[in-house]
């Protein structure tokens, strides 16, 4: 069996499906759209790798968080697969949201002891 | 867990690699278009290339996450339960094991059943009557059908359109001498009516068959095979059968049976002077419903054109009894009761295999309450451990599945070669007796489905059970396990009462062999070669006498040959006919309704080759030739009946019309079955009433197979033109009788073992289970001062208490089986009270066997070890 590619994302899998979510909460749109608005937003510090994102959109698609389809784009005459965030979408969004926070949190308070103190 | 499965399952339509591919390269193509703003084309295609990466490896990588995730977890799944079931071989052994048993039995012996229930396969036997002559005094043994009363179906019966069939034995001339055939001759419509199909070739004209006429014959298809290698080049050629030559027309389909199996067919065509013979009912008749009409009709025509017989010659016909049956009556009684017997059986062997199936894995369920709780408590999911242990019950009865059929397709094909060739073309569908693949998917299905009812269903309850008790209770609560261990109770008792129902019917079933294979038949059995022989058509008397006066000086005078002789037919062949007589004197009951005697026209010789005993007078001699007084020999039975306290020798019987002066007393032979009643025999010369067709019986020094090879050169030597059929030696002639109820008799014995042994494991597992349960609380009645023979006591009637509640119910199966053995059965009634109560005490000795072991365990309990728990 070949080596799967979630295996090798595992680190970053959970960020990256919560960021994919995200992203897809202001909208729907394409593959390249979303690694486009992530790279923008953080300033280039994050580039998402192809090989990883669109693994990552199948994935979440396939467990019904996003569905996808088929549209013309709105500037152009061509169609392209949008992507859209499916009511479980959301819900898991709200969880993976809170849970990193707290992980955050929580990692701060070992991070930045004095910080706290 | 379980919305995420049952999304993926939605959602796992894959997209197709055009549109994975399409996908990406749109990507690139934005990718390209955001950098060409600044770039020049050529620049920003290569700069989004080099950013993207290999495409082909992103194209992978999507096509993985439909493909495995799916595969993957059953992969999971699958190693798990096989490690799972490999850690426990026995439970697993167990399982497949009897659910392979199960399914092989079960299978096998309804495909048996369901052969013999076709027996006309090919023909449209829903259109298809059998048309029958009988009187009360004559039944059953009488079916066929004067000439007058065919000649009437014909002309006066618009609802049905009847076919006329005689046996008839010819020989064939080959390059290797004559070959004896089992032939019928058919109206020559016969096939056309029938709708048989034809390999080859075609059926015979409508005006085929006239006196004088063509000689014509159809051929079936295994003789075809047999005979002339499927060479289609036999059609339109000549064969020489019986002397005479004849032009094949056609070749029938494999797998036509009518109306038994045969090698070929002639036309004859009935003529218009027999429409006034009432007398002599030789016809076999066969009709096919016309278009529209229906069967009550046809009987109705049928008993109205009877009733007309009666009336036109009151004489011959009155008592006679003209009937429509339906075509698969003409198979005998026996035939049927096979089949029934088989399907039952089939389906018993069968519940106890899924039924024991169930129960291992209701007890397995039970042993794993304790794993099961801790699994859930390590916060694996509930719907994942259900599907894990349906991949073990699925893994488990495919195993089994493939064993199972293994097993089917063996016995199958064992029982096809148990029955001699010449015994199974009496029984219609054996021949083509193979795997039934209905039945099989039956077995297969209904075998999947106990393992998953019972070994994953309640795992759904088990899994919600109250965690703290089972854990706190180091596993050992008996509380959970109650509807369990209730279950399995009444599971054993069913499997035990089967066990029963079966024994008993196997157990009557070969006492009634054994009592067949010791009757005695009243000839030698050992050392006695039998076979049939034929004349040329056209050989006249004289010839035929020559060759009877010399066949047995010949034969007795060859090295091995202690003494030989002819006859009309052979002891326990099936194959007699009967001759009305009267005694003068007595009261005739008129004609018609005379008692008849089957008639041996012998030569001197056959008393001694076969092993009839002269019981007072003299056999037939050398002398009762042609000319010289004509004389019979009466068998014991005969003379027991008509003059019980005289002398019979002297007295005079008339057969034929002609007086027969008894000159001797001959000890009873059973010519038919030895569970059929004795007949009245008597025994002529055949020199004074000539036959063209007999036997030939060899009384051997050695073993009788090895003189095959000698008989039929002194046969060839004294008459080349005689004909002899298949030889068989008088055991084989007897095993024909007995293989048919000695293969039921082995196969029910051989499904009670499988159901005993399947039951007692059951009926240990669950006693066993149930010490294990209450170790503790055994542990304290010994330290409360119970005695380990109380304990013991106590334990072991359980196990007792169960069996007898199983005999209860057994008995009552059994007794309803045995009345569908009643015919089968022979000289042991079907509620012989000490079969059942052999059966049932052997049954509960073993239970009680089995129950012995754990409860010697539990009488055996440390009352330490048992309360200092874990």
């Amino acid at each position: 069996m070949p080596v799967r590619s979630s295996d090798r994302l595992e680190l970053l899998q959970g960020t990256l499906d919560m960021l994919i979510l995200k992203t897809l909460l202001f909208g729907p749109t394409h593959g390249h759209g979303i690694g486009t608005h992530i790279r923008q937003t953080t300033g280039d510090t994050l580039v998402v790798d192809h090989g990883s994102l669109y693994p990552a959109l199948h994935r979440l698609q396939r467990d019904g968080f996003i569905s996808a389809k088929w549209e013309k784009a709105p500037d152009r005459n061509r169609e392209f697969k949008y992507y859209r965030l499916t009511a479980a979408g959301r819900r898991h969004l709200t969880r993976e949201q809170s849970r990193w926070n707290s992980l955050v949190q929580a990692i701060g308070l070992i991070m930045n002891p004095l910080a706290e103190g | 867990m379980l919305r995420r499965f049952i999304a993926r399952i939605w959602n796992r339509r894959s997209p197709s690699d055009t549109e994975i591919a399409r996908e990406l390269q749109d990507h690139l193509d934005l990718e390209t278009e955001s950098l060409g703003a600044a770039n020049s084309t050529t620049d920003a295609r290569f700069a989004a290339s080099r950013r993207f990466g290999n495409v082909a490896l992103a194209r992978e990588a999507v096509r993985d996450v439909w493909h495995f995730a799916w595969l993957d977890d059953l992969e999971q799944d699958i190693r798990h339960s096989a490690r799972a079931l490999w850690r426990s071989p026995a439970y697993s052994v167990a399982v497949v094991v009897t659910l392979a048993m199960g399914i092989g039995a079960g299978a096998s012996t309804y495909s048996l059943s369901h052969a013999i229930h076709d027996p006309f396969p090919r023909l449209p036997q829903h259109k298809l009557l059998w048309l029958t002559q009988t009187s009360a005094a004559c039944a059953p043994d009488c079916t066929e059908v004067s000439p007058a009363g065919f000649a009437a179906l014909r002309t006066r019966a618009p609802s049905v359109t009847p076919v006329g069939v005689f046996s008839w034995g010819t020989a064939l001339r080959t390059a290797g001498g004559s070959l004896l055939l089992r032939g019928f001759q058919v109206t020559p419509t016969a096939f056309a009516v029938l709708e048989a199909p034809f390999a080859a070739g075609h059926g015979f004209p409508n005006d085929a068959g006239q006196p004088g006429g063509a000689r014509l014959a159809v051929l079936a298809y295994d003789f075809w095979v047999r005979q002339f290698g499927a060479r289609t080049s036999v059609i339109d050629s000549i064969i020489t059968l019986g002397g005479e030559p004849y032009r094949v027309t056609g070749v029938l389909a494999k797998d036509v049976i009518f109306p038994m199996a045969a090698d070929v067919y002639a036309p004859f065509m009935p003529r218009a002077s027999e429409a006034s013979t009432y007398g002599s009912r030789n016809y076999m008749v066969f009709a096919k419903l016309a278009p529209g009409a229906t069967f009550a009709a046809a009987a109705a025509e049928t008993r109205t054109i009877g009733a007309q017989l009666v009336r036109e010659s009151p004489a011959t016909d009155s008592g006679w009894v003209l009937r429509a049956r339906p075509i698969a009556d003409f198979h005998t009684d026996d035939v049927s009761i096979i089949e029934t017997i088989s399907a039952v059986a089939a389906l018993l062997v069968f519940i106890a295999g899924c039924m024991s199936a169930a129960n291992l894995g209701l007890s397995r369920l039970a042993a794993r309450r304790h794993e099961l709780a801790l699994r859930t408590a390590l916060g694996v999911g509930r719907w994942r451990l259900v599907r894990h242990l349906l991949t073990e019950a699925l893994l488990l009865s495919l195993v089994a599945s493939v064993l199972g059929t293994l097993l089917a397709r063996w016995s199958v094909h064992a029982m096809r070669d148990a029955i001699p060739a010449s015994f199974a073309a009496f029984l219609p569908g054996w021949a083509r007796l193979d795997l039934d693949v209905g039945a099989l998917a039956f077995s297969l299905g209904a075998a999947m489905l106990a393992v998953v009812a019972f070994g994953a269903l309640p795992a759904l309850g088990a899994t919600r059970t109250d965690l703290k008790s089972v854990l706190s209770d180091g596993g050992r609560a008996s509380t959970g396990g109650v509807r369990t261990a209730r279950s399995r109770a009444t599971l054993i008792v069913l499997e035990v009462s089967t066990a029963l129902v079966l024994l008993t019917a196997a157990t009557l079933l070969a006492r009634s062999v054994r009592n067949m294979v010791q009757g005695n038949a009243g000839v030698r059995i050992d050392h006695t070669l039998v076979m049939q022989l034929t004349m040329p058509r056209g050989m006249n008397d004289s010839a035929a006498t020559a060759f009877y006066r010399q066949i047995d000086a010949n034969l007795s005078a060859t090295a091995g040959v202690r003494a030989a002789g002819v006859a009309t037919s052979t002891p326990l062949s099936n194959n007699f006919s009967g001759t009305p007589f009267q005694i003068p004197g007595r009261a005739s009951s008129g004609k018609g309704h005379d008692p008849s005697a089957i008639d041996q026209h012998v030569t001197p010789g056959y008393a001694d080759a076969s092993g009839v005993r002269v019981v007072s007078g003299r056999m037939i001699g050398p002398r009762d030739e042609p000319g010289t007084q004509r004389v019979i020999v009466i068998n014991q039975m005969m003379a027991d009946a008509f003059w019980p306290q005289e002398d019979p020798i002297g007295r005079i019987v008339t057969l034929d019309s002609t007086a027969w002066t008894i000159v001797g007393v001959a000890s009873n032979v059973h010519h038919g079955g030895l569970d059929e009643p004795m007949r009245y025999t008597v025994y002529r010369s055949i020199l004074q009433v000539p036959l063209s067709y007999g036997v030939i019986a060899v009384h051997t020094s050695g073993e009788p197979e090895l003189m095959r090879d000698v008989v039929r050169e002194v046969v060839a030597r004294t008459d080349p033109s005689v004909a002899i059929g298949e030889m068989m030696t008088m055991a084989q002639m007897q095993g024909r009788h007995v293989s048919p109820f000695t293969m039921m008799a082995n196969m029910l014995v051989v499904l009670a073992v499988v159901t005993i042994t399947i039951a007692v494991v059951g009926l240990y597992g669950l006693i066993a289970y149930s010490v294990a349960q209450r170790t503790r609380e055994l542990g304290v009645r010994v330290a409360l001062g119970a005695r380990p023979h109380d304990i013991l006591v106590q334990v072991a009637w359980g196990a007792v208490r169960l069996t007898i509640v199983a005999l209860v119910f057994g008995l009552v199966g059994a007794a309803l089986f045995a009345r569908l053995l009643v015919a089968l059965l022979y000289g042991v009634s079907a509620s012989d009270p000490g079969t059942f109560f052999m059966v049932s005490a052997g049954l509960l000795g073993v239970a009680v066997l089995a129950a012995l072991i754990p409860s010697i365990r539990a009488a055996r309990v440390d009352p330490m070890v048992a309360l200092r728990g874990d």
